[in-house]
């Protein structure tokens, strides 16, 4: 999910035709489905209540807070933390100040599920996974051995789950699979469907949990002296390196907009910092773009109508 | 241990739910729930054609059917199961027609998302230069087999392609519908006659095909 982020703002390329010449400001729209819509929802609602005319651009987190910093994008609707810290510190209050990171948040998580099945079986925490008579009902290949899907190869969360499998043990018992989303997530699909039990990376807010019946893993709750994660950027051997036999700290993200912007439009920034999405409703938003495929600009335009007084209340 | 065995289908009924009956050994064999004798057999080629020339069709479980499938893809999204031997089309409704398939011996040797690139009706087949150069009968073809009964690539292939290039991996027909189940073919999903030709006449040129992962070992991209 981390690197994901960062990787689809460096994959992203800026148009600026059309209808970016008439903007007033730029909205980055993410490629996961709740950014989306909240990209969305931001536009219709700052149409309303300020009219100002936003672009929404398709664009990563790296490449927005990029754009923040040069005036070309105003807002992010989703800055996931601790996943961009390192952007929220080289731009934000500790750093060029040209980022201003909302001080609400929605809370997180991310972690191992199992299906029902699985849990079934007798997976139900993480120190299950270090038992082979329990994981080997997680083969898919033959060998005898359970596998766990543990993230797509190009994010970041995905070498820190290699991390704790090997802080935990779990890496010798379980074959750790990496592979795409869409992939993972048909497997999911898939297990349910047959009543075979799986084991896979997972982050909420997330359609899954609205599409199926799936169960988190407990652990041993986070504990910031075992999370000793090294920095990817400091040693190519980070993952050897680190150690973190702990649950997953605090997740969250915030809305963030350019200094800048804030200057220019303080009502709008007044707007924004009141902005506090629940995690139910970023559940909500992701299922109905993933699942029901309804388009974004639609799915933004019912939510605007229907939360007006939300939006007035934001607006105060 | 419960739950089901991935590879144990029950024969003359729908999947079951084993509880408490396989071993790990046992997770390397396809195996099958025969009625009549009320055992798990093991299911290799030789049960598989006898069992064909006894029902005159594969396993009930390898038989198309509208199962419940719930997903977050699209109606028309091929999805390939290649460890359960399973091809699902997605239907609106939470829904998804599934096949039986076969694969290749050793799994697929590879996941990820594709998408049918063209298609053909009762293709030509043109094996391999090695197998050309290793197989009599295959160097007969090495100019290509025209389409008919006894092609290898039956009533019609889904070409698999990543972008515009061609993965050289084809969901394809067989002239030999009790192969559906096993591992037998080369790297290839193969599906009896019937099934391919209903699955074609569903399915869009550019439709989004997702092969599952079987385990990192073979997990290699396409």
């Amino acid at each position: 999910m981390v690197l994901r982020r960062m990787l689809l703002a460096a994959g992203t390329v800026l148009s600026l035709t059309g209808s970016s010449f008439a903007a007033d400001m730029v909205i980055a729209m993410p490629n996961w489905p709740s950014g989306q819509a909240a990209a969305n929802i931001l536009k219709l609602a700052i149409a309303e209540k300020f009219h100002l005319d936003a672009e929404v651009r398709e664009l990563g987190t790296m490449l927005a807070f990029a754009g923040m910093e040069t005036g070309e994008v105003d807002v992010v609707p989703e800055v996931w933390r601790p996943n961009f810290d390192d952007l929220v510190k080289r731009y934000g209050q500790d750093g060029s100040k040209t980022v201003v990171l909302g001080e609400r948040a929605v809370p997180a998580w991310q972690g191992l599920c199992a299906t029902q099945d699985a849990a079934a079986a007798g997976i139900k925490d993480v120190a299950d996974l270090s038992d082979p008579a329990k994981t080997a009902v997680l083969d898919t290949d033959g060998d005898g051995q359970g596998e766990v899907w543990i993230g797509a190869t190009t994010w970041k969360s995905t070498g820190i789950e290699r991390v704790r499998a090997n802080s935990y043990g779990y890496a010798k018992t379980v074959t750790l699979v990496e592979a795409e989303e869409d992939v993972a997530m048909a497997a999911v699909d898939a297990a349910v469907a047959t009543g075979r039990p799986m084991v896979f990376y997972c982050y909420e807010p997330h359609h899954v949990f609205k599409l199926h019946d799936v169960v988190r893993l407990t652990e041993p709750a986070y504990d910031p002296a075992k999370w000793n994660i090294v920095a990817q950027s400091d040693d190519p051997l980070w993952i050897s390196k680190s150690s973190a036999p702990v649950a997953w700290g605090p997740v969250e993200f915030h809305v963030a907009w350019s200094s800048g912007f804030a200057k220019k439009h303080a009502d709008v920034a007044a707007f924004l910092e009141k902005v506090d999405f629940k995690p139910d409703e970023i559940s909500a938003m992701s299922y109905a773009l993933q699942v029901d495929r309804q388009p974004a600009a639609d799915y933004a335009k019912a939510w605007v109508e229907q939360n007006k007084g939300r939006i007035e209340e934001w607006g105060q | 241990m419960a739950g089901i065995n991935r590879r144990r289908l029950l024969f003359g009924a729908t999947l079951l739910s084993a509880f408490g009956l396989s071993t790990v050994a046992s997770v390397a064999d396809t195996e099958i729930y025969d009625a009549k004798t009320r055992k798990w057999v093991k299911y290799d080629r030789a049960t598989a054609r006898k069992m064909f020339a006894r029902n005159g069709q594969p396993p009930e479980a390898f038989r198309m059917q509208m199962v419940k499938f719930r997903t977050a893809e699209k109606p028309g999204t091929i999805i390939i199961d290649g460890n359960q031997h399973f091809l699902y089309l997605v239907q609106p409704g939470h829904q998804a027609i599934r096949y039986g398939i076969g694969v290749g011996r050793e799994g697929f040797g590879w996941a990820g998302i594709v998408r049918v690139g063209r298609t053909a009706e009762w293709p030509t087949w043109t094996p391999p230069a090695e197998m050309v150069a290793r197989d009599p009968n295959a160097a007969k073809w090495a100019g290509g087999q025209p389409g008919g009964p006894d092609n290898p690539l039956g009533a019609r292939a889904l070409y698999l392609y990543e972008g515009d290039r061609d993965t050289i991996y084809r969901i394809h027909g067989t002239p030999e519908p009790w192969t559906i189940g096993l591992d037998v073919s080369s790297g290839c999903i193969r599906m009896n006659n019937d099934d391919i030709v209903d699955l074609h006449s569903r399915i869009n040129v550019g439709a989004k095909v997702i092969v599952l992962m079987q385990g990192a070992a073979l997990y290699k991209g396409v």
